[in-house]
This record gives C-alpha cells, structure tokens and sequence, in this order.
C-alpha cells in the first residue's frame, strides 16, 4: 500500500470483498450471535478469536452458507448475496478447509486435490480418469503454493500432519476461492508444519484470497494477520490492526469481564 | 564443543518399497495361490490336468462374478450378505420362467433387471435411510430365500437340455468354457471401473472418508446405491450360470455362497473397514477358494475338510493383515 494508487483502485480497495451487516442467529433460546458487523477486504487476512461459544464458528457458518442467518445480510464485493447453502456459497468463490480434515487416507495426493472434479479422457468412448493430467495439474498446484510433498503418488495416509493439512488447504485454493475460511489450520501441528501453513496462508493473501483464520494460537495471528476481530459472547467487541495491539491487550479483550474476576483471584 | 547442525533433505527410500507395502496383501495372496497349485500338483496327477482345470474355471466363474462386485460393496465399507439367496431366488426364478415357455434370452434380461432391483431395494435401505448394510443384507438373505422357497415348495425345477439356454453353463467359447469368459470379461470391467474412472474413484473416496467425499461433491447416497445394484446384478448372472450348468433351479442353490464371496474378496486384500479395494486381489482369493476345495476332493481328504480349511486359511489371512502389512500406514 504505497502511494500512487490510481482512483479505481483505491475505489475497488474501499470495497470489502465481504460485508457482515447486524448478523444475528439464535438456537431456541440461545443468541449465538447478536448482531455482528463485519468487513474483510481483499487480499486480507483477519484473525478471529474469542473464547469457546463466542461464536466464531456459528458466523464463519454463517459466512460459508452452512447456516442462514436469521437477521441481518451479506454483501459480497458490494452486492447482496443470497445463497442458502454451502454449495451457493462455493458457487460464488467462499471455501472453508475444515478443522477435521476433508481428505481420503487411501486416494493419492493429486486425487485428493482433484477429488470430486477428476479431469477425463476418452477411450475408445470410455470416459477414464486422466491421471497424467491430474498428476501435472497437481504438481503446478503444489509448486505455485511452494507444498512439498515426497511423491504425488504417496497415499495421504503416508503424510504428516502438516502435509495433510496443506493439502487440505491447497485443494480448497484450487478452486482460486474469493474468500477462504479456515477453522483451527494449525491446531495439530508440530513447529515446522506450523510455520509452512502460515507462509501458505500469507502466499494466499498475496494472491489476492481473502482469508478468514479462526485459531487458539495467538502468536499465529501477528504472524500472518492484517487485522484481528475479537469475539464475546456473540457480538464482535474489539477489531485491531495487528500494529496496534499486542498479546496482552488481544487476551485482555478475548476474556473481557472475566478478566476482573481473573484480578480478584490472583 | 558444538557443532554447526547440518540440514539436509532426509533421503527417500526406494520406490518399490510403496510399491511393495501398497500391494502386500495382493502379493502375499498370489503366493498364497501359487503354493496352493504347486503342492496340489505334486500330490495328485488330476490336478493340472486339462480338464480338471476348465473344470475348476467353470465352477468358480459365479464366485468370481459375485466376488468382483462384492469387492465394490467392501471397499464402500458396507457389506451384502443377501447375494446367496439372491442367487437361489433367482436360480429358482429363470427355471420356473423358461418351464412356463418364456424365451431363453427374455428370461435372462428379466433376471438381471429383477436382481438390479433387489440390489437397488437394499442399496435404497442402506443409503437413502442409513439402515447399516449387514442388517438390511442379513434381512435380504432371510427374505430371499424364503421367497424362493415359497415359489419352488422347496423342489428342484428341471430346464429342458435342449433349450440354448443352458449353453450359458456348459457352453465353450475359444475352447474356454463360457461361464469362465463370463468371470473374465466381469473381472476386466470390474478393474477398469474400479481403478480408472470416477465411479471406482469415489466408491474408494466413500469408504476412505464418507464425510470428506459429500463435502467434494459427490453424490455419496447414489454411488452407495449403485454397488449394492451391482452385486445384485452380479448375483442375478450367477444364478443364471448355476442354472445353466446344473439344468435345474433349485431354491437350495448357493447356500453359505455369500460367506465365499466375502472370503475370496477379503483374502484379495480389500479391507472391511472400506477405502481399499483391489479387483485382482478378488480374483486370486476367490481362485485359492476354489483351487482347494478342488485339491482336497482330488487328494482324497473329506471334503468336509474344505470349509475347515477355508475358515483358517481366511482367519490367517485377516490376522496377517491386520498385524503384519501395515508398513507405510500412519495410522
């Protein structure tokens, strides 16, 4: 963000690639999210924190179509987005790699990136799988995202923790999503694995993805983070520029009314 | 005292090691087989005999038909326990059909479609209301058979010999017999299907990982149905095959059939828990069934020995999957 930006740009930057406006869902008598805003804007990476049931997760459904909010709407790069559904939702560029992982143990690496869309080729009027294609395909993936894997024939169940999961996240960037969603990316991984992801994340963000990143892992946030949103008790209570804050103001918000009673203990 | 760490890419191993851990069970069978063929040769003349083996091709062609499909139903990680009675309904049903003057080839086709239909009843249970697949199957096994019983009162219906249809048993084709060209062109598609199109693929996504396939977009309720189709459909040929050969319909047809099927499909590598299927695995575990079943009776031994022998041989087989070719899993 250095000056000299022309104006169509800079009109184009102004507007969020999605916009969170009074979300509110109730379950029977629990408000898990009492009227939230929200912007994220392209290309930014926005931290989400909060303390379990603070509804992090009820508004990243809400984001990727899982749930229907029951107040409130959605604007995606300024329109009013309607979808309903998970599917309406990836139809539009929103993906979501989930905390447990969404991968086959014994299909190979590169039928797990393409699983569900396997490239074809036709054989004597059979439709086969075209595994040489995958297998290219798959390489310029796993290279573009600089993913290491020992061979794209290994079964996933051979990998580690970490391969695991940048395979998860490099098959939900395949579909070159708009805004990608990520639940607990780096909660299973060793020190290493973890530094991977977060420089897989921040390669993303360059591409221009907008990526929203729910971890327990604070440090993780002013590694990769633009911006952090703190979460309580269903509503948004703080936003910060990660320049602006640090980790004892970012738990201080996290844990909010609770910290008086903390003080009263110790 | 310390030294400057030293990091390097750690080497990889050679690559017929995947290849020796990905297909152990499929190796360790084939062996198995071959040990199986030499040790009966040796004992008994018959054995490798011409006849004796398009013999031995012609009686195992319905357990490698049903097997085949059977290995698709597995690796979904569900199960059919049906495909016996299927195969006596069936069995019982084309006899009393082609007695009753219907054509041979109108026969065959309605058999087929009503076997689909049995699979595509089951599949429904067992997909559409998530009913597990060895209850619904257990209760198709029950019914089935009582069917057939109620339709043949337990008689054996005889089929006319010089009616084409019993070719479909006692034919030759290019000096095979035609039941065996059945197994073999069900075996070619079977492997195709499995490994090389989305169908196979999915069917593996399935039992690899239920969830993570509906989140990629597969139609998981359809696939699931569609195996259980199959190995309805595969039992219908089956039974048609029988009752070519036999030239009767017999409600008692293939009774305990099905544990065969599953013990040549699990002897072939394919794991119960689903995700991994192996066509060629089926086939050579479906063979070793039925070599030694043939090699006993040659040798002489009771052949009461045969389900002995089959019972260790595919509790040997688990055990040894199980605990022994476990290499290059995680977990």
């Amino acid at each position: 963000m250095t000056g000299g930006i022309d104006r169509a740009a800079a009109a184009a930057a102004a507007t969020p690639r999605i916009r969170l406006e009074g979300i509110r869902k109730q379950f029977g008598s629990i408000q898990a999210l009492r009227g939230v805003d929200l912007d994220l804007m392209p290309g930014e990476v926005l931290g989400l924190v909060g303390d379990n049931a603070a509804g992090k997760s009820t508004l990243t459904k809400v984001i990727s179509g899982a749930y229907v909010p029951d107040e409130g709407r959605i604007l995606v790069d300024g329109q009013a987005a309607g979808y309903t559904t998970p599917a309406e939702a990836r139809a539009i560029g929103i993906e979501m790699v989930y905390q447990d992982l969404s991968l086959c143990d014994t299909i190979d690496v590169a039928g797990n990136l393409f699983l569900g869309r396997e490239p074809r080729r036709s054989v004597l009027g059979l439709q086969l799988l075209d595994r040489r294609r995958m297998r290219e395909e798959a390489r310029r993936n796993l290279d573009a995202l600089d993913i290491h894997v020992p061979s794209l024939d290994a079964y996933v169940e051979q990998l580690s923790g970490g391969q695991r999961q940048s395979i998860a996240i490099a098959r939900a960037a395949a579909f070159a999503p708009r805004v990608l969603i990520m639940d607990e990316p780096t909660s299973a991984l060793a020190v290493a694995e973890v530094e991977a992801v977060l420089r897989l994340i921040r390669r993303l963000a360059d591409g221009g993805t907008s990526i929203i990143l729910i971890t327990h892992r604070l440090q993780d946030l002013f590694r990769v983070c633009d911006r952090i949103a703190v979460m309580y008790e269903g509503t948004k209570v703080a936003e910060r520029r990660v320049g602006e804050t640090d980790l004892e103001d970012l738990v201080g918000l996290i844990v909010g009314g609770k910290a008086e009673k903390l003080k009263g203990h110790a | 005292m310390s030294t400057t760490p030293v990091y390097e890419r750690r080497p990889t191993g050679p690559r017929y090691h995947d290849f020796l851990a990905r297909h152990a069970q499929v190796l360790s069978i084939a062996a198995f087989f071959l040990l199986m063929v030499v040790l009966f040769s040796l004992n008994t003349g018959a054995f490798l005999s011409q006849g004796n083996l398009l013999n031995l091709l012609r009686q195992s062609a319905p357990l490698i038909i049903v097997a085949v499909a059977m290995t698709f139903v597995i690796t979904t990680g569900g199960i059919d326990l049906s495909v016996g009675s299927t195969v006596a309904l069936i069995n019982a049903l084309v006899a009393i059909a082609l007695q009753a003057g219907v054509p041979w080839p109108l026969a065959v086709l309605a058999m087929l479609v009503l076997g689909a239909l049995v699979g595509l009843v089951q599949g429904w249970f067992v997909a559409r209301e998530g009913i597990p697949a060895f209850i619904v199957t257990l209760a198709g096994l029950s019914i089935l058979r009582g069917v057939a019983l109620l339709l043949t009162q337990g008689f054996s219906i005889p089929i006319a010999s010089d009616n084409w249809f019993v070719q479909i048993g006692r034919g030759w084709f290019l000096g095979l017999p035609f039941p065996a060209i059945l197994a073999v062109l069900v075996m070619a598609a079977g492997a195709l299907v499995l490994s090389s199109t989305r169908f196979g693929r999915y069917v593996t996504a399935i039992g690899a990982n239920a969830e993570a396939a509906r989140r990629a977009g597969i139609g998981v309720q359809g696939v699931t149905m569609a195996v259980y189709v199959l190995t309805g459909t595969a039992a219908a040929l089956a039974g048609i095959v029988i009752a070519a050969r036999l030239g009767s319909g017999s409600s008692n047809a293939a009774v305990g059939f099905e544990l065969d099927v599953i013990a040549a499909v699990v002897l072939g590598g394919t794991s119960l828990m689903g995700g991994r299927g192996s066509i060629l695995g089926t086939c050579l575990g479906a063979l070793t069934i039925a070599v030694i079943g043939n090699g006993l009776i040659l040798a002489h031994i009771s052949p009461f020995f045969t389900q002995i022998v089959t019972g260790l041989i595919i509790l040997a087989a688990i055990w040894l999957n199980t605990k022994v070719f476990r290499g290059g899993r995680r977990r």
